[in-house]
């Protein structure tokens, strides 16, 4: 890949998966000149070049692409729009000047320790796994416990398999996909466990990642412990009950000589952090208004570096528009201040952007707790409409009219996801 | 003799449990849809299941070892592992494209290609 490094310019974005790429794209197609992405892999794309399964653009390029044929469309793009790239490039720090230029501090081999000037920044830095270590499982310490996505990158990059009889622990997507493409590549897969009494991943997943090649779903059940002087010889898994404690007497043994964990994912900010900006606790990502600024004035935030999404169509659509507001800070434009604040209500995990403005129309992003079918949606006394279902796993998404926000005079938006009542009778 | 067929909807998340009653190997009734997708799915699967495959190949002189790989129409369910097994004798040497046909007619099927899913350069070892 050819990397170029200029001195100065108008927007640089932190990490080049998806969520990079498309902030770049939406900051030259709204004017910004110099447009810099750094990523400290060999080359940009970030998960997607790993993910080499179907299922990505069906929303965005109305067809079912593979994760690197989308990386690698965006790639094309990126660089007909004249986008300087750096690879193999570390973000460090940055630093803000009086005047609130940001210095980006960058490490790479050709350069060593370097700066670079920018207006605004990005931070589309992504997420990463959670580890053994996050959810404490007994046990010794050998080797062949890995997370997932590491399982991933080795099988469909590196060409390596990580074993030879495999227990994945967590039924999220990356854990479903995982138990297919391993015993596509000859391994056998003893089984899935599940803390939760429901899978975290996608019908379609369970269906053909599991059922099509007879592995064992086991729901509301943990690894209790793991066993192995150097390799993992065996693990111990037990039933929990609602509140997920461990039956032992009803536990049994597991032989394998890999457990991969696919136990959720938290987004990556260290570096928001050491520029102070404000985190939600709950998605784990920076607070944002409704331009996805964080903070701190001139830095945008947009992918999962923000909060985990499941599609990244929806990676794509949020960062064009983060780039594109990006670009206009570092042409000096500065929107109105956002007057009202939206807040999670019943049965809402969380909702994005933490702020809106009447000024213009809004893409509203949001979780729920536990799943219903069918519910309502209700957004203060502006809208209240019908959903045929929600469920954790999928987020949710509406926009709001410029329009409906003017007749609201309060300062705070709540959202609430309530049972449909006279739907419950029908059904 | 009416027999009865079990599916999952793989339509949305919802997920519905699929009856499909069937004799001499002609659909009777389909029950437990919530929508048409549902309908349609069970009688897809039950007359002809496919999935679509993707695996990767080895790849010589590139980035990395291996190489994404997709079959461009969905492959019948049963013949799923003697697919990968043909794909996976696949050795490449970079420089590949993107979309560049690897394997014409996969297991005699007219126009079902084995296509590579993203573009690879050739790496001076040297």
């Amino acid at each position: 890949m050819l990397d170029r490094i200029g001195e100065k310019y108008d927007v640089v974005v932190v990490g080049g998966g998806p969520g990079g790429m498309g902030a770049a794209l939406g900051a030259r197609d709204s004017g910004a000149e110099g447009v810099l992405i750094l990523d400290r892999e060999p080359e940009v794309g970030g998960i997607l070049l790993q993910c080499i399964h179907s299922g990505f653009g069906l929303h965005y390029f109305r067809e079912e692409l593979t994760g690197p044929e989308y990386a690698e469309r965006f790639l094309e793009k990126v660089i007909q729009y004249d986008v300087d790239l750096a690879t193999n490039s570390y973000v460090s720090g940055i630093a803000i000047d009086s005047d609130g230029t940001k210095q980006v501090r960058v490490m790479n081999e050709q350069r060593g320790l370097f700066t670079v000037d920018t207006r605004s920044v990005v931070l589309s830095m992504g997420c990463r796994e959670r580890t053994r270590g996050s959810i404490r499982i007994p046990g010794t310490r050998p080797s062949g416990v890995l997370t997932a996505g590491l399982a991933q990158k080795l099988v469909n990059l590196e060409g390596y398999l990580p074993g030879k009889r495999i227990a994945v622990l967590g039924s999220g997507d990356i854990g479903l996909i995982m138990a297919r493409r391993l015993i596509l590549e000859g391994c056998e897969v003893v089984g899935v466990f599940e803390i939760m009494p429901y899978s975290n991943g996608l019908t379609r997943n369970v269906v053909q990642c599991l059922d099509d090649f007879g592995i064992p779903l086991h729901l509301s059940t943990m690894v209790a412990y793991i066993y192995g002087r150097d390799r993992v010889e065996k693990i111990t898994v037990a039933p929990v009950d609602k509140d997920f404690k461990p039956d032992m007497g009803r536990a049994w043994d597991v032989d394998c000589d890999t457990l991969l964990l696919s136990i959720g994912l938290i987004p990556e900010n260290e570096l928001s952090q050491s520029l102070g900006i404000h985190l939600d606790v709950i998605t784990g990502g920076p607070r944002v208004s409704s331009t996805l600024e964080t903070s701190m004035p001139g830095v945008f935030a947009c992918g999962n570096v923000l909060h985990v999404h499941d599609l990244v169509d929806f990676v794509t659509q949020e960062s064009i528009l983060a780039g594109q507001f990006a670009a206009e800070w570092s042409r000096g434009i500065r929107r109105p201040m956002d007057n009202i604040r939206l807040v999670p209500g019943d049965n809402v995990r969380y909702c994005l952007p933490h702020t809106l403005s009447p000024e213009r129309e809004h893409t509203i992003y949001m979780r729920c707790k536990q799943a219903l079918k069918p519910c309502r949606i209700r957004v203060g006394n502006l809208i209240e409409k019908k959903l045929r279902f929600v469920v954790p796993a999928e987020m949710i998404m509406f926009k709001i009219k410029p329009d409906l926000l003017e007749k609201f005079h309060g300062d705070t938006l709540r959202i609430d996801l309530v049972p449909d009542v006279q739907g419950e009778n029908n059904g | 003799m009416v027999k009865s067929a079990q599916f999952i909807c793989i339509g949305c998340p919802i997920g519905c449990p699929l009856q499909l009653q069937h004799q001499g190997g002609k659909i009777m009734e389909i029950s437990g849809h919530e929508c048409n997708r549902g309908a349609k799915y069970a009688r897809q699967e039950f007359t002809d299941p496919r999935r679509s495959l993707s695996t990767t190949v080895s790849i010589s002189g590139a980035k990395w070892r291996r190489l994404p790989v997709k079959v461009t129409e969905p492959v019948e369910k049963d013949r799923v592992t003697e697919a990968v097994r043909k794909i996976h004798e696949l050795q490449i040497a970079a420089p590949v494209r993107l979309g560049q046909i690897l394997i014409h007619d996969l297991l005699g099927e007219k126009n079902v290609n084995v296509v590579a899913c993203r573009s690879m350069e050739r790496i001076s070892t040297a």
